[in-house]
Parts: structure tokens; C-alpha cells; sequence
């Protein structure tokens, strides 16, 4: 009798041990989505009128500030009617999180979207268009950058819009310049002689560096000011092992290995108050418009200037567009209200310029950039000016893995003089092809 | 005769019966998805829309990948540097701090330090102490005379960069293990290895050394599998540069499976690495199983 006692014991134990670790998943979905209580007295209030609202899920990513500001455009959203009630999740791991959710149901009904991803994920049906909504309120395509649109479709489909724009440019520390009595560059050779003449050198110690060249992600951009485009027409192959290709890693061997303006390695592990740029370690530097802040709040004695990208031997404008947007998941139950706050935010000058002052971004619709507050800042400006020729990375689902993976390593090898141009690019062609093709949709 | 059978009947039915909840969750939470992730090694799983059989076609994918095979490189390269040395520093230190002098246990307690900071707060740390111009090892070196590299951007130095911060990492903690080894070795022996005239070294050579085999057999294993799964440190200090040579295997089944959405290659290049885990736990095995002294 006893022992089926202890049976039975050991029976519920073992269930109800199951049973906890279920729970605690749930219970840790809960408790994550708890911090977002600023929204909670909201809707105790709406509660009791007539209809209790549609309540929606908006997943991001954007952790203290960043959740602050997207808190804020929700609860102003929510404000604003009473039919549907936005909430933010914040999800740390928001890209696995939500592959995990596209295919087990538990989808967000909006979320903040990188938008380079969009060709990898819209072919996997886990997006819905926006096509059929974009028709029906009559919302315009020229308000938004055709850039942002086309990085954010994929096929003949758009599937969100662009909530901002970035593209980089050059920074420069006018203190600097003043004292060697320099202009802000516009072509590669005053770019070479301004980068010479500002950089420091104390026996092999690098003092102070004309030109950052810490990014060899960038090759994109100086590409294409030397005329050339990293893939071809079809967006099948790679296209850079040519005069162009040959032309930037020429130039760059000039100022990193000739004119020595850079050491590899130089800005390693500075971080944003140490900031090579901020502590004058650094004259010139290509960043976006995400740093204006940063500059601003950590360089008190740092004065400085923001011109578009200087142009290429031909004249060749070149600079890589990006940005976010927001997009509804294919899996998401309230598509239509999912629909209707996205249009609030993205297709409504006042409310995309709330977000934009306060998150300190390019708002991607453009009647909102139209304010002065960006159009006549003399930092703003530049970048407006850039996007009118940047080009957003392009649209090939592994294209990232190549650039990544195929050619940087190439380009490493390069900049620390132990591969030549020519071999470079080859190397760089052969092995981002097989990347491409790797790594090719329907694979 | 008959009570004692039936006792330990009852004994073991209890232990199966005790062993029951944890056998059910490693099941559940071990074996399935492990039975599950070999099949879909045979699949072309992308996590949402996909999941055909394939063949052995991700196999035949990943002899053919240059990338996959520069990370096993990588970390067949890091492992024969990492696993040595982590076995000779952390004796080392554990022999010195087993004596019982002044300040010992300070030594001790800093020596296990590191292992209690998080891999990547650490290696957070070491990127700006290893930055080439600012950081504070190219500072010392320079006083004496020495330009050091850029140690985390230039070829040779990244990895060893790696092998270091992971060794500052985790000597600490297999230390502590030797400490436990050496505790086991009974003090009269020593007396008697002493009597019969035995020097420092021979005692250790000929005495220690064998007597700690099962623990050094402990340590290099969890080294080896440690070694091969290399991710945080490399994926924060360096990010798999300068040119793919700090890499890891783990660092590129990751990409592939949550970056690229391929998980079914990621399975084959994960059960591809537990197979090259478990030909070196086995090798390490049969190395420490000889009768006669690897050293």
C-alpha cells in the first residue's frame, strides 16, 4: 500500500515538475512585457467606455531611450481615438524572437524593421503588403525616398514604410581645419590632402589621424563614388573587381600605406566618450546622422562640420542609404488596426516629426523633412543633400553574407599590405559569388 | 537471504523512481531536440516556411563551404595553443598556491577572479586595454621600448589576443580543480618521496603528476570541448575579423541558422562539429588511459 503511495508520489511530482516549467515560460513572456505599466493606467481609464478597444502588439528592439520615445508615440497614438490600443514590447532578441513567434503563432501586429532585411524575410512569406492599403487611403509613394520604398520590397510588393533615413557623410572637426587652414573636401584628392596634413605622427605612434579608415564595410560607398556598383544589372553577381573596384583599393593604399593618415586597428574599443573623433584623435570620419547626438552631448570642446561624401576621380556621388520602417507580420490578428497606426505615424507630417525631434532622426516622410528644424540645420542639411544620390545596399538575400563573409576578409587582408589589389578583388569576386549563390532565396 | 534481494529490489525501484523527474526533462529537453536537429540536418528548415528532406545535400554543402573550413582552422589552431597552456598555468598556479604561506589565499581568491566576471563584459574590457594606441598593454610595452600591434585588428595577433583573454578567463576556475587534485595526494607520501631523497621536481614529476591524471584528464576534456565551441570572446572582440581568422565554428553555425534563416545547414555543421568534439574527447581519452606518463 505504501509503496503505491510513493508511486503516486513521485507521479504528481514528476507531472507537476513538467507542469512549472511550462509555466514559467508564460510567465516570462508575461513579466517581459510588463515594463511597458506607463501605458497601463491608460487604457484602465478607457476601459469602461462604451467598447473596449482592439488592443495591438508593436515589437522593437530600442531598449532605455529608444523605448521611451516608442512608449510615447504609442500613448499619443492611443490618444488620439479610442478603437485601438497600442502597446510596446521590447524584445531584446526581437529577429529570433519573432521567427520563433511567425511560426508558432504569437506574432506582434507591428514591428520595427531594419530594412535591409526585408529581402531575406519577405520571400519566407513571414510579411504582409501593404499594397492593397496603400491604394485605399490614397497615401503617395513620392512622399517617401524611392530608395527606402524599394529596400523595403521585395517582388513587385511593399511591405512597410520608412519611419527613418539615413545615409553617411563626412564629419570634420573645424577646429582642426581652421588650424591648417583647410576647406571641408569635395573631391577624393582634396580629401587626400586635407587627411595628409592633419594627421600626427610621434616616431611609430599614431597621434592624431587625418582620415578614419576603421570601416571597411564602406568599400560600397567609395565604390560607388568611383562610378561602380557592387552587383550587377540582374542582381546575380558581384561587380566590383574592375577599373572602379581598383580605382578605391588604389586610393586607399595611398592613404593608409602611402600617406599613412591611419593605423589599422586605431580606433579599436573606444568607446562613445573616448570617441576618436570626439577627443580629436581623428579629423574626418564617415558616419551618419545616428552620431550627431552623441557629438553633440559627449564633445563639449568639439566643434564640428558635416559635408555630403567628397566625389570620386569621374565626379561620382556615392553614399549607402538605410534606415528603419515599420512593417504588420504576416501572422499578426489585427492587420487592418496594425495598418492604421502605422499610417497614423508614418504618413501624417506632425506625428512623424514628433518621433523624429525627439529621437534626434531623418523622419522618412519627406513632407515632415520639409521643417525647418531639419532643412535649415546646418548638420541636417548635408545629409538631406546626400540622400538625394544614395543608394540603398543591394536587394539580394545574401547579399550581407557576402559582403561579410566574402569580400572584408579580402579587404582586411588588403589594408595590412598582405594581398594586392588585383588579387584582392579576385579573390573578393570568386568568393562572394559563391556566397551569393549559397545563400540565394529558395536554397 | 531472500529480505536482503528483496531490499535492494525496493532500492533500486526507489533510485529509478528518484531518477524519473530528471530523466524525463533531459529527454524532453535533450534527447528530442537532439533527434530532431539530426533530422534536420537532412532538411532545408528555415525556421518559418520550409522544411523539405533533402538528403544529405547540407553534408555535401559543407565539404564544399572554404568558410566552414577556415573555422575548424581557426579553432583547431586557438585549441592547440589554449589547451596546453590553460593545463600548465593553472597547475602551475595551483602547485604555488598550495602553500600554506601569508597571503596565499588573496593570491588564491585573485587568481579565481576573472572566471567570475561575464565573457562578454570581459572581453568588453580587453578590447579597449589591447586598443593599439591608447590601450594599456601597448602603454607598458612602450616603456620598455617595445611597438606593440594592433592586437585585435592585425592577422597573427587577433587570435592569440583571443587565446589569452580566454585563458585570463578560466584559469581561475580549473585551478581551483588542481587545488581540489592536490588536496587528494596524501601528505605521508611526500614525507617518504622526501626520505628516499627525492627533489621537488621528482616528487612532482614522479608522484603528483600521476595522482592528478584523473583530474588532469577532467580538465583538458572540458578544455577541448570548450575550445572547439569558442563564441563570446570571438564574437566580441573581434567579430570573426581580421579576415576570417577568428572565426569560430559555433560563431558561423549562429550566422548561418538565425542570420541567413538556414537552419538546416546549421544542423549539419552543428552535428558536424559534436563529431569532431567527440573524436578529440575520445583521442584525449585513449591519451590519458596509457599506462606510461604522457610526460
Amino acid at each position: 500500500m505504501r509503496k503505491w503511495m510513493t508511486v503516486i508520489t513521485a507521479v504528481t511530482l514528476t507531472a507537476s515538475l513538467a507542469a512549472c516549467s511550462s509555466k514559467t515560460d508564460t510567465e516570462q513572456t508575461k513579466a517581459s512585457t510588463k515594463p511597458e505599466a506607463t501605458t497601463a493606467p491608460a487604457s484602465a481609464t478607457a476601459a469602461p467606455a462604451a467598447k473596449a478597444p482592439v488592443e495591438i502588439t508593436f515589437w522593437g528592439d530600442w531598449g532605455g531611450e529608444g523605448e521611451k520615445q516608442f512608449v510615447m508615440m504609442a500613448d499619443a497614438f492611443n490618444k488620439s481615438q479610442d478603437k485601438i490600443k497600442v502597446k510596446y514590447v521590447l524584445q531584446e532578441d526581437m529577429i529570433t524572437k519573432f521567427l520563433t513567434a511567425a511560426s508558432s503563432g504569437g506574432s506582434p501586429d507591428v514591428m520595427f524593421w531594419d530594412r535591409w532585411r526585408t529581402s531575406l524575410y519577405a520571400s519566407k512569406n513571414v510579411l504582409h503588403p501593404i499594397d492593397d492599403y496603400m491604394k485605399r487611403d490614397n497615401i503617395k509613394r513620392t512622399d517617401y525616398y524611392d530608395e527606402a520604398l524599394k529596400e523595403l520590397s521585395a517582388g513587385d510588393k511593399l511591405y512597410g514604410l520608412p519611419l527613418t533615413v539615413d545615409a553617411r557623410a563626412l564629419f570634420y572637426n573645424k577646429k582642426l581645419f581652421a588650424e591648417k587652414g583647410l576647406q571641408p573636401p569635395k573631391t577624393w584628392e582634396e580629401l587626400e590632402t586635407a587627411a595628409k596634413a592633419l594627421t600626427i605622427w610621434e616616431g611609430d605612434k599614431l597621434v592624431r589621424s587625418g582620415m578614419s579608415m576603421n570601416d571597411n564595410g564602406l568599400f560600397n560607398m567609395w565604390l560607388q563614388q568611383a562610378g561602380g556598383s557592387m552587383m550587377s544589372g540582374d542582381m546575380k553577381k558581384t561587380n566590383f573587381n574592375n577599373e572602379q573596384g581598383k580605382q578605391v583599393l588604389d586610393f586607399w593604399d595611398k592613404l593608409i600605406n602611402k600617406d599613412k593618415v591611419y593605423k589599422v586597428g586605431f580606433e579599436k574599443g573606444l568607446g562613445e566618450g573616448t570617441d576618436a573623433f570626439v577627443t580629436g584623435k581623428v579629423a574626418m570620419t564617415y558616419t551618419g546622422p545616428w552620431m550627431l547626438s552623441t557629438y553633440k552631448k559627449y564633445g563639449k570642446d568639439l566643434d564640428f562640420g558635416v559635408v555630403p561624401p567628397p566625389t570620386g576621380p569621374s565626379g561620382g556621388k556615392g553614399s549607402v542609404m538605410g534606415g528603419f520602417g515599420l512593417v504588420i507580420p504576416a501572422g499578426s490578428k489585427h492587420k487592418d488596426e496594425a495598418w492604421e497606426f502605422e499610417k497614423w505615424w508614418l504618413a501624417n507630417k506632425d506625428n512623424a516629426l514628433l518621433w523624429a525631434k525627439t529621437s534626434m532622426n531623418l523622419p522618412g516622410f519627406k513632407p515632415a523633412l520639409q521643417d525647418p528644424f531639419f532643412k535649415d540645420d546646418p548638420n541636417w542639411k548635408p545629409f538631406m543633400d546626400t540622400l538625394e544620390f544614395a543608394k540603398i545596399r543591394p536587394q539580394h538575400p545574401g547579399y550581407s553574407v557576402m559582403e561579410v563573409d566574402g569580400l572584408m576578409p579580402n579587404l582586411d587582408l588588403f589594408v595590412q599590405g598582405k594581398q594586392d589589389a588585383a588579387t584582392t578583388l579576385k579573390k573578393g569576386q570568386e568568393q562572394g559569388d559563391k556566397l551569393l549563390d549559397q545563400n540565394a532565396a529558395g536554397k | 537471504m531472500a529480505s536482503v534481494s528483496k531490499l535492494s529490489r525496493h532500492q533500486s525501484r526507489m533510485g529509478y523512481l528518484f531518477i524519473t523527474p530528471t530523466i524525463f526533462l533531459f529527454v524532453i529537453f535533450t534527447i528530442i531536440p537532439v533527434i530532431m536537429a539530426l533530422y534536420l540536418s537532412f532538411t532545408n528548415y528555415d525556421i518559418v516556411s520550409k522544411n523539405d528532406f533533402i538528403g544529405i545535400d547540407n553534408y555535401k554543402r559543407l565539404a564544399d563551404d572554404p568558410i566552414f573550413w577556415t573555422t575548424l582552422k581557426n579553432v583547431l589552431f586557438y585549441s592547440v595553443l589554449y589547451i596546453p597552456l590553460n593545463i600548465i598555468i593553472s597547475l602551475s598556479m595551483a602547485v604555488l598556491f598550495m602553500r600554506k604561506r601569508i597571503g596565499v589565499k588573496l593570491f588564491r581568491t585573485a587568481g579565481y577572479l576573472p572566471t567570475l566576471t561575464s565573457g562578454v563584459a570581459a572581453a568588453t574590457v580587453w578590447i579597449w586595454l589591447l586598443n593599439p594606441e591608447y590601450g594599456l598593454v601597448n602603454e607598458l610595452l612602450s616603456k620598455i621600448g617595445i611597438t606593440g600591434p594592433s592586437w585585435l585588428a592585425e592577422m597573427p595577433y587577433a587570435m592569440l589576443s583571443i587565446v589569452f583573454v580566454t585563458l585570463w578567463q578560466s584559469v581561475g576556475a580549473n585551478m581551483i580543480i588542481y587545488l581540489a587534485g592536490l588536496n587528494g595526494v596524501p601528505d605521508h607520501l611526500y614525507e617518504s618521496a622526501k626520505l628516499d631523497g627525492a627533489n621537488a621536481w621528482q616528487s612532482f614529476r614522479y608522484m603528483t603528476w600521476p595522482v592528478l591524471r584523473p583530474t588532469t584528464f577532467f580538465v583538458s576534456t572540458m578544455s577541448i570541448i570548450g575550445a572547439l565551441q569558442l563564441f563570446d570572446q570571438a564574437f566580441v572582440l573581434t567579430k570573426g575579423g581580421p579576415a576570417n581568422s577568428t572565426k569560430t565554428t559555433v560563431y558561423y553555425i549562429y550566422q548561418q541558422g538565425f542570420g541567413q534563416l538556414q537552419m538546416g545547414y546549421a544542423d549539419a555543421m552543428a552535428f558536424a562539429l559534436s563529431l569532431i568534439i567527440l573524436v578529440f574527447s575520445l583521442l584525449n581519452m585513449k591519451l590519458n588511459k596509457e599506462d606510461e606518463s604522457i610526460i
